[in-house]
């Protein structure tokens, strides 16, 4: 009594110690009801959460709530489990997304498998035969000629956003956020539509990098623009009252302070372009082979490999479209992560600062 | 008397402009760089039209009308495509804004600091997730467990017109209801970003107040959040439309493409999205075919530049912080 008293005075507290049990029974008490009906019903497990795991712990939440706060804790309550319970339904899917893909990858993957190329490999052969490497080696070769082209471009894009005084730059932010939802396929029909018109320019790799050329650069752009806003306008301000001319200012002042945040923009665009799969379908001549040259004759990359293999219906040919999967997630994987602890340093760094 | 030394030779010009050649130079450049953003949509905006142009005058609007698509007569219509985008992007759109506000929600306003980082990294992860992966998944991992929930939708609200089928022998694999899903994991994250970025700018001194005269959540939330947040979600919203309409491969092995248009059967094995019909009749066809395949990309273009400019405008005038 004297312990629900000390708590009703602390409305601080989000709940009460009496009322902690009965929270966590509500959370438990629908599992094993979740379990017992979906084995006894024969209801789909995933269908079982959604209409009795969801409805059980909504209607226990808003009891509780009731019990402790009045009629409105029930819709605290309802808006706390409506809220857990869609995100935690999304990490679900996330989980399921990476775990299919590194449990079927792992099936596929030995050293063979990331260095030997496609050729003489027919959709039953053995997964002991045969591999990606060329594929590899096709997704190095167009993404690094797309990052030659979009890196220059985009931080100049991000400069001009940031130290310019220029009055269209609110429409140029725009315009590179809108093209930064091209959709894939149209970028590859642009590039299409060069190649119909001009004899002389072929369906090769450097068609397949200039396809990525207008996805790439938009992110670049976007996250050099966030990079080099970082950096506090005093230090340019005061080498420009030094007498620096601007140029200057830029590679000696602001480019150094924002480096982390710059490679940080690279790394994200290279993770953006290197799984996009229909602009290189529609500008590239699949190959089996390993080919070393990016403007003449088909190249094979990772995710035409994958949708290559995609549609088989041989569970061989289906391992070797997860293996690829799994080396893509593991690029990205390290693209991202990369990008991540940069940025993470960065923000240390200016809190030390403070 | 100390005007004259007020009036003393100004031995540096003094500007707004850059004035040094060096200095033009590096505004040139990057004024070019910027002014080369309007040159590419120009550039992609000419080319599709100059290759699509004959097919497009040949069939006027039935172009994106009609439903026939015929090489043989050189009929091109893209009618069941365009409306079966839209029935997946606004079916997808239902399913993920609920949860990427509440994901969101839950990272601002719920989480402590530490899982609320990761959180947002998991997010963020998932929209690096390339498509063709999220397509592999969906035929093989989800698109069969998600044919079971279509069947249970089926068979308890069938009543209802947007759950029926005309017969459940084709099964209820490949319909639009799974490529909603499918479009639905892809655009989560780029709401849940938006959405995440609006609540965290939000002014915490208002909810707190609004806590403090004795709100609860909920009122909190449809008092103070909602209305505040409301426009930048919608921005956030559409940037994810904009991405839905634009899907392909994804989207391309989930759904049974079909010139018999479905207008609002979800359950039904047959449907459109212009991106994967590009995608999947690029393979083997003509030069002509090639042509009205472009007038496709082309009208697909100018559908998401027009949503993504307007997204993008509401999104940035939600966030004024943002400007410089």
């Amino acid at each position: 009594m004297s312990e629900s008293l000390q708590d009703s005075i602390k409305p601080w507290l989000r709940a009460s110690k009496s009322l902690r049990p009965m929270i966590l029974l509500v959370s438990i008490i629908p599992l094993p009801a979740v379990m017992i009906s979906a084995y006894l019903l024969k209801i789909d497990p995933t269908m079982s959460f959604l209409t009795i795991f969801f409805p059980i712990q909504a209607l226990g939440a808003a009891i509780i709530g009731y019990r402790a706060y009045g009629k409105r804790g029930i819709g605290d309550a309802l808006l706390v489990v409506i809220v857990t319970f869609l995100s935690i339904f999304v990490m679900v899917m996330l989980l399921s997304v990476l775990w299919s893909v590194i449990f079927q990858g792992f099936q596929a993957m030995s050293f063979t498998f990331l260095s030997q190329n496609n050729v003489y490999v027919s959709t039953t052969t053995s997964l002991e035969y045969g591999g990606v490497g060329h594929a590899i080696l096709g997704t190095l070769l167009v993404v690094a000629i797309t990052t030659l082209l979009a890196l220059p471009l985009g931080i100049a894009i991000a400069i001009y956003l940031t130290q310019s005084q220029s009055k269209v730059r609110g429409l140029v932010r725009t315009l590179t956020q809108a093209i930064s939802g091209l959709p894939s396929v149209v970028a590859g029909l642009f590039i299409l539509s060069v190649i119909a018109i001009d004899p002389l320019f072929q369906r090769s790799g450097l068609a397949g990098s200039l396809a990525l050329f207008p996805l790439m650069l938009p992110t670049i752009a976007r996250v050099a623009e966030e990079a080099l806003k970082l950096v506090p306008v005093d230090l340019r301000y005061a080498a420009l009252a030094l007498g620096a001319p601007n140029y200057r200012v830029f590679f000696q002042v602001i480019l150094p302070a924002a480096k982390s945040g710059l490679i940080t923009a690279l790394l994200l665009g290279l993770a953006r372009v290197v799984g996009e799969t229909a602009p290189l379908i529609l500008t590239l001549n699949a190959n089996n082979g390993t080919n070393w040259n990016p403007f003449e004759g088909g190249l094979a990359t990772l995710p035409t490999y994958i949708y290559g293999y995609l549609g088989s219906n041989y569970t061989n040919s289906q391992s070797r479209a997860w293996g690829a999967a799994l080396i893509l997630l593991i690029l990205v994987g390290i693209l991202f992560g990369l990008a991540r602890i940069l940025s993470r340093s960065k923000s240390l760094k200016s809190k030390a600062k403070k | 008397m100390s005007s004259k030394q007020a009036s003393a030779e100004v031995k540096r010009k003094l500007a707004a402009g850059p004035l040094s050649l060096a200095d033009r130079f590096f505004f040139g450049t990057t004024t070019a760089a910027a002014y080369f953003a309007f040159v590419l949509v120009i550039l992609i905006l000419a080319f599709l039209l100059v290759q699509s142009f004959p097919i497009i005058q040949r069939q006027g609007f039935d172009f994106v009308l009609g439903n026939i698509w015929n090489p043989d007569q050189g009929i091109y219509q893209l009618g069941p495509m365009l409306w079966g985008s839209l029935l997946i992007a606004i079916f997808g759109i239902v399913i993920a804004t609920p949860m990427a506000v509440a994901l969101a929600y839950l990272i601002v306003f719920l989480l402590p600091k530490r899982p609320a980082t990761i959180a947002t990294t998991l997010v963020d992860l998932l929209a690096a997730l390339p498509s063709v992966v999220i397509g592999l998944w969906g035929l093989f991992t989800f698109g069969p467990t998600a044919a079971g929930w279509a069947e249970t939708l089926n068979k308890y609200l069938g009543f209802i017109p947007l759950f029926s089928v005309q017969s459940s022998e084709n099964g209820f694999f490949r319909s639009p209801f799974i490529a909603s899903w499918i479009v639905a994991v892809m655009i989560i994250p780029i709401i849940t970003s938006v959405t995440r970025e609006i609540f965290s700018q939000l002014d915490r001194d208002l909810v707190n107040g609004a806590l403090a005269l004795g709100g609860s959540r909920l009122s909190v939330f449809r008092r103070v959040i909602f209305p505040t947040s409301a426009g930048g979600v919608v921005g956030g919203v559409l940037l994810g439309l904009g991405r839905a309409i634009g899907e392909t491969v994804a989207i391309f092995y989930v759904l049974n493409l079909s010139l018999d248009i479905n207008w609002s059967n979800l359950l039904e094995p047959r449907g459109g999205a212009i991106a994967s019909w590009i995608l999947a009749k690029f393979g083997e066809s003509s030069p002509e075919e090639k042509q009205a395949l472009m007038a496709a990309g082309l009208v697909l273009f100018v559908v998401t530049l027009i949503i993504n400019f307007l997204a993008s405008f509401i999104v940035n005038r939600s966030q004024p912080w943002r400007k410089n």
